[in-house]
């Protein structure tokens, strides 16, 4: 491990990831307006919120793959955007990402996608690589796709294999973008169940951006809700799903209405479509 | 008058910009190509993929290119009564000029828009992000073995290239409008030489080979990451291949030999 850890004093209690003052601009338009937000170490934090408003670019954040215009992203006591590439990559060894649209590489089958990070770094028996393998396949259910190559695979299968390549380090932290998107039910349940045994067993500490309410309620011990560059509200899902403040009450209740903004930032819709305002 | 001038002058910024960040992807590229060496198994992938693969289209060309040569030139030859010389000219002619620049431009056509299209998509796809995600530069994974397998393979391709011409143009030469065996291959053999002919035109292969394989990745990876992006990105890499090939292979015939 490089560099000390700076919270060793008290890393057992502290967040894994910590977010502070935040600030991004992507295309002109702000995503993150000094955001701050924690990820508790051993649990499931949700991330939710209107699509377009910035989940995936905070799991960027947080894999140092993207940096802030303004503000901090410490994971694990580590601030990410002042890491040396070595150390980022010494960091991400330990975190599993799970893309949004897969991205299985295309030239290795099944198999080799999922052995990929153990053949890069370690120097594992052909046997035992083997084994790890199968059980990251079995565990999704995709044993018998091994041979199968990426093209040949529906997108909820190639979103499952992503899943065991994701977590065949098992990891300190794993990072879910939507990853119940193209499931059928029964994959979705099996996928959940998944995330939540490897909270459960392993300690992972989990971080499940999602849509699907019913199934984050179901894994989630925590929900962040963002919106508009800001985290809006935060709490159990049992907490948010009573919808005090107006922003729960339209993002779990799916009214129409509200402060969440259906429309990407735009100029006043009449002169738009050619219209003058006032017609004497 | 000042939008004329900026119309005129933009594309030119735009290319001395292009070159610039080329450049600079090359410096990268070489800092990455130590660590890119520890994969010997995708460099041997893309030497397959881009030299064998290439070894059919390279081969049929330098016979045509062989044949029509020994034609053209018999009958430039003859107007001199020197067609004795024919091996000799057709040899100079391949060794020195057309089978580097030849094989370069179907190089470029062939080796350079696939290397383009596939890191391009696999941009587009999130493919190079997901290695970066597994601790896994992409530099040395993905782009050092595809430059590094474009850099051994062009000058095998422009001696296979060669050969095939010199054998293309023997068929023509002795089989078909009768000079003497004998004569085609001494002729040859005493004028062509292996330092100021045959070496000269490996460098400019080898040359040929670094910009091609350059100017492939370097699209590829900076291809903005849609169908179209991908599209206009192997356009690129045939048009500025061909332009560097040309020009190259001016400054480096007129200074070198
Ligand atoms: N590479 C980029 N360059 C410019 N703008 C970007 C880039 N990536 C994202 N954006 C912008 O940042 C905003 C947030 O994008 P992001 O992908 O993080 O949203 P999201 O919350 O993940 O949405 P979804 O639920 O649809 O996946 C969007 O407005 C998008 O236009
Ligand atoms: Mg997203």
């Amino acid at each position: 491990m490089p560099a000390p850890n700076p919270s060793s004093v008290d890393s057992a209690a502290a967040p894994l990831v910590r977010v502070r003052g935040l600030t991004t601009v992507l295309s002109g338009q702000k995503v993150f307006d000094a955001l701050d937000l924690d990820i508790e170490r051993g649990k499931i934090t949700a991330v939710m919120g209107p699509s377009g408003t910035g989940k995936t670019t905070l799991l960027k954040h947080i894999t140092g793959q993207m940096h802030a215009a303004a503000g901090t992203v410490l994971v694990d006591g580590q601030d990410v955007a002042r890491l040396p590439r070595e150390g980022l990559y010494t960091l991400r060894e330990r975190i599993g990402y799970l893309f949004q649209n897969s991205a299985l590489l295309s030239d290795y089958d099944v198999f080799e996608n999922v052995a990929f990070p153990l053949r890069q770094h370690t120097r594992l028996q052909e046997d035992l690589i083997r084994n790890v393998v199968l059980t990251k396949l079995q565990a999704v259910g995709l044993r018998g796709a091994a041979r199968l190559m990426p093209s040949e695979l529906s997108g909820g299968m190639a979103r499952r294999v992503a899943l065991a390549r994701a977590i065949v380090f098992d990891p300190m932290l794993i990072l879910y973008d939507e990853p119940f998107v193209g499931l059928d039910p029964i994959a979705l349940n099996q996928v959940l169940k998944l995330i939540r045994t490897l909270n459960r067993e392993l300690g992972i500490t989990s971080v499940l951006v999602a849509h699907e309410f019913a199934a984050v309620r179901e894994a989630a011990d925590h929900v962040h809700l963002i919106a508009n560059g800001k985290l809006v509200a935060s709490g159990t899902p049992g907490e948010l799903a009573k919808g005090d403040s107006p922003w729960t009450a339209q993002f779990f209740g799916g009214a129409l209405e509200g402060p969440v903004p259906f429309q990407y930032p735009a100029p006043p819709l009449a002169p738009a479509f050619g219209f003058s305002g006032a017609r004497s | 008058m000042k939008q004329l001038a900026v119309r005129l002058f933009d594309p030119l910024l735009d290319g001395l910009a292009n070159i610039g960040r080329t450049g600079l992807f090359l410096l990268g590229l070489l800092t990455a190509l130590p660590r890119g060496l520890t994969y010997p198994r995708e460099l041997l992938r893309q030497l397959w993929f881009v030299g064998a693969k290439s070894l059919i289209i390279i081969m049929i060309s330098g016979l045509f290119v062989g044949m029509v040569l020994s034609l053209q030139l018999y009958y430039t030859l003859s107007i001199f009564g020197g067609t004795s010389a024919l091996g000799t000219v057709i040899a100079l002619s391949l060794y020195r000029e057309l089978g580097p620049v030849v094989t370069a431009l179907l190089f470029a056509g062939r080796a350079g828009t696939a290397i383009t299209a596939e890191v391009g998509l696999m941009r587009a796809t999130d493919q190079l992000s997901a290695m970066e995600m597994m601790a896994v530069d992409p530099m040395a994974f993905v782009a050092s073995p595809r430059f590094l397998a474009g850099v051994i393979a062009m000058p095998l391709l422009v001696a296979v290239f060669n050969l095939m011409g010199i054998f293309g143009g023997h068929l023509i030469g002795v089989t078909w409008l009768g000079i003497d065996n004998g004569t085609f291959w001494s002729n040859m053999t005493s004028n062509v030489g292996v330092w100021k002919d045959v070496i000269n035109g490996e460098w400019k292969a080898l040359v040929f080979g670094v910009f091609i394989s350059l100017i492939a990745v370097y699209q590829g990876y900076t291809a903005p990451p849609t169908s179209e992006g991908v599209a206009n990105a192997t356009t690129r890499t045939v048009v500025s291949s061909s332009i560097a090939i040309l020009a190259l292979d001016f400054v480096m015939t007129a200074f070198l030999m």
